[in-house]
C-alpha cells in the first residue's frame, strides 16, 4: 500500500492556519465587498447613483474567493482521504490528526463557499445606492 | 500503516505503596491552599474558578431581580411603580449586568475550573493572571451594580448610543459604564489569553488536536473571538469617554463627528459577543450528551466546523443591528446574507447532538433534561433569528418586544439552560456531592414554563407595536393582557431560579459523597476522587483517545498510582507539562506560582485608575495607575521567568524535559503575542474611525485644516523603527552573551523610543491642532497619543530587561524577558508605521 | 426520558379544534392602531405577509426538530450506527438549512429594493424631526410653501409619501407600524422613508429608539384621509391662527404672551414666533397633547400646563403650576380655540 511508504507526518508540516484559510477568505471577501459598496456610495455617487462598477468588482472578488476556497477545500479533502482510514479520525496517530484537520478544513471550505455565495447573490438584486 | 501509535505505555508495575504515599504527601503539600484569611491569596484554578462562578451567579441573581422590577412596572398600563428615570437605570443595568457581569465571566470562570481538568493539567499556565482577572471583575462589578443604589447608575441602555450618552446625560452614570466595563473587559481579555494558551499548550501528552474534548474547541474559539470582539468596544469606549471628559467631538456632528461610528464599534463587539456567550455554553451540552448516551459524539469534525465557522461568520453580522439607520440597500443585503449563513453551522451542531442521541441509548438525568429544554428554547430563538436577519422584516421587528423575545430565547436557551445543566452535571467535581434530582426537576419545569410564559407572548407584543425600553405604555393598544401574562411568567421563572439557587447553596453536610465519576463519563475531568484533591490529576496521563476513561484500559488505576508523568513534586513546587500545539508532544515542565496577594493588589490599584477616573479625578487616578504598574512590575520581577535550579528534570516514563524555555517555545511569549493581537485590534479600530470620517465627509481632512505635517511624524517613525532595531540587536547580543553590547543596544532603544514618542506628539502639538474644535485634529491626536503610549510601554519593557540583566536574573540562556520585549516591539513598530502612514501620508495622497 | 418532552409531543399533535380557535384568537389579537400585523400600508402589508409565511415555516421546522429529538430520545427509531446518524447531520444540519435559507434570502433580497425606493417625483414630502420628546412636522407639498406643524401626521390615502427624517439632539426612530417599517432619525444625518397608506383610518406612531427619560412618551396620532379631505385639511392648517372668539380665550392669549410661552412656541398670526417647542397655531385641532400622551381637551390642557413634568418626566418645558387656576384655564381655553 502506498501509505505504508508514505513519509511520516511531522508536526511542522501541520498547522491550525490551514484550517482557517477558507473562513478568512470569506471574511476578506465580505469586508472588501462591504467597504467597496460603502465607500462607492458614500464618496462617489449620490444616493440614487448606480452601483454598476461595484457589482462587477464584487463579482470579481467572488471568483477569486471561490477559487481560493476551492483550492483550500480540495487540499483538505485530499488530506481527509489520506491513507485508508475512515471517519471519525479519532486515533492517537499523526495520520488521523492529519486526516481530521483535512476533514475540518474541507467542511469549513464548504461553509465558507456557501457564505461567499450568499453575499455575492446580493449584487443580483441591487442596482443603485438606495 | 505508518501511523500506529508508539506512545510510551504507563509503568507496567505498580510503584511501591510507600512511594505512592510519599508522592501524594509531597503533591498535597505543594498544592495546599493557604489557611485563614490568607485563603483569599489562593490562585488554584479550582478556587479562583469557583469564586468567579459564584460571583457571576450573584450578579445573575441581581440582574434577575432587576428584570422582575421591570416586569412589575410593565404588568399593567400606566403603572407608577418605578419612575421613568429609575426604570431607565434598571433596564440599562439589567442588560449590562447580564452581558458583562454574568454571561462573559461565567463562560470564562467555568472554563477556568474545568479546562485544566479536561486537559489533564494541574492548573492553567498563568494562575495568578486568573486571580487578577477575578479581582478586577469583583471590584468593577460591585462598583457598577452599587451605583444603582445611589441613583447614579448608567441610564443610556446597555448599548450606550451617543449623543444621548455623550451630551444629554450629565452625571457619572455614563462614565461609570465606559470606564467600569472597559476595566472588566480587560479582565476578560486576560482570561481569554489564559484559556487560549491553556488549550493549545497545556494538553496531556498524546492528546493531539483531533482528540481534544469538544468543550475545549468551543472555549478556544470563544476566547479567540474575545480577542477581536472586545477591542473595538474598548476603543469606542475610549473615544466616548474622551468626548465626555474633554469634549473631543468624535460622535458630535457639530464637530464633524458621527453617532453612527459608535454603533459600528459597539456592534462589532456586540454581535460576536452573543456567540461568545453561546458557544462555550452549548459546549457544556457537547460534553453532557455523549456521557448520557454512553457513546462518543457523532460528527466530532462537524462540531469543530460549527464552532470555528460560527466564530468567523459572527463577525459579519454587526450591521444587522443597524438595519434601520438608513444604510444603502446593498449593505443591508450583505449583512442579511451573513446573518442567514451563520444559521447553517448552528443547525449542524444541533443535529450533531440529535444524531448522537439517535446513535446511543439515553440514560435519563437532570443535566439531559436541561440540555433538551435548552435546545427546544434555543431552536425557536434561532428560527426567529433567521426571520429578523431579513432586513425587510427587521424594519418592523427592530427595537420592539419581538427582539426582546428573540434575544432571550437565544440567550436563555443557548446559555442559561446549558449552564444550569452544567451545574447539575459538574457539581460533584466541586464539592464531592450531587445536587438534588428532585429539586432539579421541579426547578426545570418552573423555569421552562415560566420562561415560555414570559417570552412567547412578547413576540406578539412586539409585532403589535410595542417598542423596547419603554417604562410605560397606554391602555387599549392591545399590549395589556400580553404584558400581564409576561409578568406572571417572569415570577414563575424567578421561582425556578430560586429553587436552583437553593439547591446550590443548601447545606449538604449530611449528604453522602457522590461516587467517583458518578455519571460514568469518558473525559479526563472525571478523574478526581471524591472529594477532589487540590492537585488536579495524580499523574498526568498519556492520552490516546477522545474518551480515555471509556477507551483506555486501566486508565484510572494508572493515573491514581502515579504510573504516568509527574507523579511527584520532589522539589515541593507546583508543576505541569507544556506540550506542542498540534500533536501534544511534551516540551517543558512548567513551574507554576503559588498563592499570592499580588494579583489582588494589582487589580485594586489598576481598578483605582478606572474608578477614580469615573469621577474625573484624573491626578489621583493617574497616581493609582502608576502604583498599579509598580505592583505589576513587582509581580513580574518576583514570580515570573525564574531561573530553575537545574536545566532539566525527569518527569517520568523515561522522559526528561527542560524547566526553562524562552521565545516562541515559552507560554509567556504566546501570552504576549495574544494580548498584543487584542491591543492591535483596538488600534485598527481607531484607524477605522479615521477612515470612517473620511467616508462621511466630502472633504476630509478638511481643506485648509492644520495637519500634523510630514516632518515630525516621519521623524517619529524613523526613531521608533530605530528603537525597534536596537531592541532586536539587544536580543541577539544578549543571546551571544555580549553583555556590554546588550547594555548599549538596550539603553539606545530606550532613548530612541522616548525621543520617538516625543516626536510623535510634536507633530500635532507644534502645528497647534485643537482636538476640541473638530474631529480631524481629535482623531490625529488620539492616534499619536496611542502610538506614543506604546513607545513608552516599550521603554518599560526594555528598562525591565536592562534591570533583569543587571540583577543577574537574565542571561544568555535565560532570556524570556528580552524575547517578550522584542515581540512587543514588533507591534510598536507596526503601530508606528501605520500611524505615520495615516496621519502624515493620507493627507498627501488626497 | 419520557416526561420532560411530553410538552413537545403534545405540541406536535394539537387538537384540530383547539388549533383552529387558537388561530382565530391569534388573528383577532393582531389588530390594533399600532399593530404591524394589521397593515394599512403597502410596506406593512408586504412585511406582514412575509412574517406569516416565516412564522408558519418556523412552526414546521421547530416541530420537526422537536419530533426528531423526541424520537431519538425515546429510541423510536432503531438505534442508528454512527454512519447512519451522520446523515442526520448532513441532511438536517447542513443541506436542509442551506436550501431553505437560500430561498428565503433570495426572497428577502427581492422585496427589499421596493421598500427602500423613494416616492416618485412630485409626491408629498413631509420633513419630520424627532426632538426630546416630540415631533416637528413640516409638510412640503410639491411646488407649494411648506407648513410647519407638530405631533400629528395626516396623510392622503393611496399616495406614496416621502418622509425626510432628522434629529437635532439624540437618536430617535420614526415608526408607524400600521403603515410600514421604521427609520432612525440621527443627528447630523438625513434619512428617508417612503410610506403608502392603503386605507383610511386613525393609527398610532411611536419613537422606536431609546432617546432618554421620556422615550416611552413620544408618540403621535396618524390620520389617513381621502385625498380631497387631506388637501382641505392642509389648506386649513396653512392659515394663521384664529383670533380668540370669547373673552376667556382672549384673556388666555394675553396670559400666553405674558408668561413667556412665545419664547419657545409659535402661533402663526401672532407675535409668538418661538422655534424651540412645537408650533401651536392649530393645537386645538390636534387629537392629542404632549406628543401622543393625553387626549386633547380643556382639562388635559390644564393638566399639561400645570403638571408638565409629571405628565412627561424630564421634559424641557417648565410647568406653570404656579399660575392661578383661572389663568391656566384661560390659557387652556385659548389653546383649545386654536383649531
Amino acid at each position: 500500500m502506498k501509505t505504508s511508504a508514505a513519509p511520516r507526518l511531522p508536526e511542522r508540516h501541520e498547522s491550525l492556519w490551514r484550517l482557517i484559510v477558507s473562513p478568512t477568505v470569506w471574511a476578506v471577501h465580505f469586508m472588501l465587498s462591504y467597504i467597496t459598496a460603502a465607500v462607492w456610495c458614500a464618496k462617489y455617487v449620490p444616493r440614487s447613483g448606480t452601483l454598476e462598477p461595484v457589482r462587477w468588482l464584487i463579482a470579481g472578488y467572488t471568483l477569486v474567493a471561490l477559487g481560493a476556497i476551492a483550492w483550500n477545500g480540495w487540499d483538505g479533502y485530499r488530506r481527509h482521504r489520506h491513507g485508508a482510514s475512515e471517519l471519525p479520525h479519532d486515533a492517537d496517530t499523526p495520520g488521523d490528526r492529519h486526516r481530521f484537520l483535512g476533514f475540518a478544513t474541507f467542511l469549513l471550505a464548504l461553509l465558507s463557499a456557501v457564505a461567499v455565495a450568499f453575499a455575492a447573490l446580493a449584487v443580483l438584486y441591487f442596482h443603485d445606492c438606495r | 500503516m505508518n501511523d500506529q501509535p508508539r506512545d510510551p505505555e504507563p509503568l507496567a508495575a505498580e510503584p511501591p505503596l510507600a512511594l505512592q504515599r510519599a508522592q501524594e504527601a509531597r503533591l498535597r503539600a505543594a498544592w495546599t491552599l493557604p489557611k485563614g484569611w490568607r485563603y483569599w491569596s489562593a490562585v488554584n484554578n479550582t478556587e479562583v474558578g469557583v469564586w468567579y462562578t459564584a460571583t457571576a451567579f450573584l450578579f445573575f441573581a441581581f440582574g434577575g431581580v432587576l428584570a422582575l422590577l421591570m416586569r412589575i412596572q410593565l404588568a399593567v398600563p400606566g403603572n407608577e411603580f418605578l419612575s421613568a428615570d429609575t426604570y431607565n437605570q434598571v433596564f440599562t443595568v439589567h442588560g449590562s449586568v447580564m452581558m458583562f457581569l454574568f454571561a462573559i465571566p461565567v463562560f470564562e470562570s467555568i472554563a477556568v475550573i474545568f479546562l485544566p481538568q479536561m486537559l489533564g493539567a494541574r492548573d492553567l499556565p498563568f494562575p495568578r493572571l486568573s486571580a487578577f482577572g477575578y479581582w478586577c471583575f469583583l471590584l468593577g462589578g460591585i462598583f457598577l451594580s452599587g451605583s444603582l443604589f445611589f441613583g447614579a447608575a448608567p441610564k443610556g441602555g446597555w448599548f450606550m448610543y451617543p449623543p444621548l450618552t455623550s451630551a444629554y446625560q450629565p452625571g457619572i452614570g455614563a462614565d461609570m459604564w465606559l470606564l467600569g466595563f472597559s476595566f472588566i473587559e480587560i479582565a476578560a481579555i486576560a482570561a481569554a489569553v489564559e484559556l487560549i494558551v491553556g488549550t493549545l499548550k497545556c494538553r496531556p501528552p498524546g492528546m493531539r488536536i483531533n482528540l481534544i474534548p469538544l468543550y475545549c474547541w468551543y472555549v478556544l474559539v470563544a476566547a479567540a473571538m474575545v480577542l477581536f470582539a472586545f477591542p473595538p468596544l474598548i476603543a469606542g469606549s475610549m473615544l466616548l469617554e474622551v468626548e465626555r471628559a474633554f469634549h473631543w467631538p468624535f460622535f458630535d456632528p457639530k464637530g464633524g463627528g458621527d453617532p453612527v461610528l459608535w454603533q459600528h464599534l459597539f456592534w462589532l463587539f456586540g454581535h460576536p459577543e452573543v456567540y461568545i456567550i453561546f458557544l462555550p455554553s452549548i459546549a457544556i451540552i457537547a460534553m453532557v450528551v455523549p456521557t448520557f448516551v454512553r457513546r462518543p459524539i457523532v460528527g466530532y469534525g462537524w462540531v469543530v466546523l460549527a464552532a470555528v465557522g460560527t466564530g468567523f461568520i459572527s463577525f459579519g453580522l454587526w450591521v444587522h443591528h443597524m438595519f434601520t439607520t438608513g444604510l444603502p440597500g446593498i449593505s443591508l443585503a450583505l449583512f442579511s446574507a451573513a446573518s442567514e449563513a451563520v444559521a447553517i453551522p448552528t443547525g449542524v451542531q444541533i443535529f450533531c447532538f440529535i444524531a448522537t442521541i439517535a446513535a446511543g441509548k439515553l440514560v435519563r438525568s437532570v443535566p439531559m433534561l436541561y440540555a433538551c429544554g435548552g435546545l427546544a428554547i434555543f431552536v425557536l430563538g434561532g428560527l426567529t433569528g433567521v426571520m429578523v436577519a431579513l432586513a425587510s422584516f427587521d424594519f418592523q421587528a427592530h427595537d420592539t418586544y419581538f427582539i426582546v423575545a428573540h434575544l432571550h430565547y437565544v440567550l436563555v436557551g443557548g446559555a442559561v439552560f446549558p449552564i444550569i445543566a452544567g451545574c447539575y452535571y459538574f457539581f460533584p467535581l466541586l464539592s464531592g456531592k450531587k445536587l438534588s434530582d428532585r429539586l432539579g426537576k421541579i426547578a426545570f419545569w418552573l423555569l421552562f414554563a415560566g420562561f415560555n410564559l414570559t417570552f412567547l407572548p412578547m413576540h406578539f407584543t412586539g409585532l403589535r407595536g410595542m417598542p423596547r425600553r419603554v417604562f410605560t405604555y397606554p391602555e387599549g393598544l392591545g399590549f395589556d393582557t400580553l404584558n400581564l401574562v409576561s409578568s406572571i411568567g417572569a415570577f414563575l421563572l424567578g421561582s425556578g431560579v430560586a429553587v436552583v439557587a437553593w439547591d446550590l447553596i443548601r447545606p449538604k453536610t449530611r449528604q453522602p459523597l457522590s461516587a467517583r465519576n458518578p455519571w460514568n463519563a469518558g473525559t479526563l475531568e472525571w478523574l478526581p476522587s471524591m472529594p477532589p484533591e487540590n492537585w488536579g490529576v495524580r499523574s498526568i496521563p498519556e492520552v490516546d483517545s477522545r474518551y480515555p476513561l471509556w477507551e483506555q484500559p486501566n486508565f484510572v488505576r494508572d493515573v491514581d498510582q502515579g504510573r504516568f508523568y509527574l507523579p511527584d513534586a520532589e522539589e515541593g513546587l507546583r508543576e505541569t507539562l507544556v506540550t506542542t500545539a498540534i500533536d501534544a508532544k511534551p516540551v517543558q515542565c512548567l513551574r507554576l506560582p503559588g498563592p499570592s496577594f499580588v494579583p489582588f493588589w494589582a487589580a485594586f490599584t489598576i481598578g483605582g485608575f478606572f474608578i477614580l477616573g469615573t469621577f474625573h479625578w484624573w491626578w489621583p487616578a493617574l497616581a493609582s495607575l502608576v502604583v498599579g504598574i509598580g505592583v505589576v512590575c513587582y509581580w513580574l520581577w518576583t514570580a515570573t521567568a525564574k531561573r530553575p535550579e537545574k536545566p532539566e528534570k525527569h518527569v517520568g516514563l523515561g522522559l526528561t524535559l527542560p524547566l526553562y524555555q524562552s521565545g516562541s517555545a515559552s507560554v509567556g511569549w504566546w501570552a504576549v503575542l495574544i494580548t498584543m493581537l487584542a491591543v492591535f485590534t483596538a488600534f485598527v479600530s481607531l484607524v477605522f474611525a479615521y477612515f470612517f470620517y473620511w467616508t462621511i465627509h466630502d472633504d476630509f481632512p478638511p481643506r485648509g485644516a492644520k495637519g500634523p505635517g510630514v516632518l515630525w511624524p516621519c521623524v517619529a517613525g524613523a526613531l521608533l523603527a530605530a528603537a525597534w532595531a536596537a531592541t532586536m540587536l539587544a536580543r541577539r547580543w544578549n543571546r551571544a552573551d555580549r553583555a556590554g553590547a546588550f547594555y548599549v543596544a538596550a539603553t539606545a532603544s530606550v532613548g530612541l523610543a522616548l525621543a520617538g514618542a516625543a516626536a510623535m506628539l510634536a507633530g500635532p502639538w507644534l502645528t497647534g491642532m485643537d482636538p476640541t474644535r473638530h474631529v480631524y485634529p481629535a482623531i490625529v491626536w488620539l492616534l499619536a497619543i496611542w502610538t506614543a503610549l506604546h513607545a513608552v510601554t516599550g521603554v518599560l519593557f526594555n528598562g525591565y530587561c536592562l534591570a533583569r540583566r543587571l540583577a543577574g536574573r537574565m542571561d544568555a540562556r535565560h532570556d524570556i524577558e528580552i524575547h517578550n520585549a522584542a515581540l512587543f516591539w514588533h507591534f510598536v513598530a507596526a503601530t508606528a508605521l501605520v500611524t505615520v502612514a495615516v496621519i502624515a501620508g493620507f493627507p498627501l495622497a488626497k | 426520558m419520557v416526561h420532560f418532552l411530553s410538552a413537545t409531543s403534545a405540541r406536535s399533535r394539537p387538537h384540530r379544534a383547539g388549533a383552529a380557535s387558537a388561530v382565530a384568537v391569534l388573528l383577532a389579537g393582531c389588530s390594533g392602531p399600532q399593530s404591524s400585523l394589521d397593515p394599512a400600508g403597502a410596506g406593512a402589508r408586504e412585511i406582514a405577509d412575509l412574517f406569516w409565511w416565516m412564522a408558519g415555516g418556523t412552526v414546521v421546522v421547530w416541530v420537526a426538530v422537536a419530533w426528531l429529538t423526541y424520537s431519538a430520545v425515546r429510541g423510536r427509531v432503531a438505534e442508528q450506527t454512527a454512519r447512519q446518524a451522520r446523515y442526520y447531520i448532513i441532511g438536517g444540519g447542513a443541506l436542509f438549512p442551506t436550501v431553505v435559507l437560500t430561498a428565503l434570502l433570495l426572497h428577502g433580497f427581492r422585496i427589499l429594493p421596493p421598500l427602500l425606493a423613494p416616492a416618485p417625483p412630485g409626491s408629498l414630502r413631509i420633513a419630520v424631526s424627532g426632538e426630546q420628546w416630540w415631533w416637528r412636522v413640516q409638510y412640503q407639498p410639491d411646488g407649494e410653501e411648506p407648513v410647519e406643524l407638530a405631533n400629528e401626521i395626516r396623510l392622503p390615502v393611496g399616495e406614496p409619501v416621502e418622509f425626510i427624517l432628522d434629529a437635532p439632539d439624540v437618536i430617535h426612530s420614526f415608526w408607524i407600524p400600521s403603515l410600514g417599517g421604521k427609520m432612525d432619525m440621527i443627528p447630523g444625518r438625513t434619512t428617508r422613508l417612503t410610506l403608502q397608506a392603503t386605507r383610511t383610518g386613525t393609527f398610532r406612531g411611536v419613537c422606536a429608539e431609546y432617546c432618554g427619560e421620556s422615550h416611552a412618551l413620544m408618540a403621535f396620532p396618524v390620520v389617513v384621509m381621502a385625498k380631497a379631505e387631506f388637501s382641505a385639511w392642509l389648506a386649513a392648517q396653512r392659515a394663521p391662527a384664529q383670533a380668540p372668539a370669547d373673552p376667556l380665550a382672549e384673556r388666555g392669549r394675553a396670559a400666553f404672551l405674558q408668561n413667556g410661552c412665545a419664547a419657545c412656541h409659535a402661533v402663526r398670526g401672532t407675535e409668538a414666533r418661538g422655534r424651540i417647542g412645537p408650533d401651536l397655531t392649530h393645537v386645538g385641532g390636534r387629537m392629542t397633547l404632549g406628543a401622543g400622551v393625553l387626549t386633547n381637551n380643556r382639562a388635559a390642557l390644564v393638566r399639561w400646563l400645570a403638571h408638565t413634568d409629571r405628565v412627561k418626566p424630564g421634559v424641557l418645558m417648565p410647568h406653570f403650576g404656579m399660575l392661578p387656576a383661572a389663568e391656566l384655564d384661560a390659557v387652556a381655553a385659548y389653546l383649545e380655540s386654536l383649531r
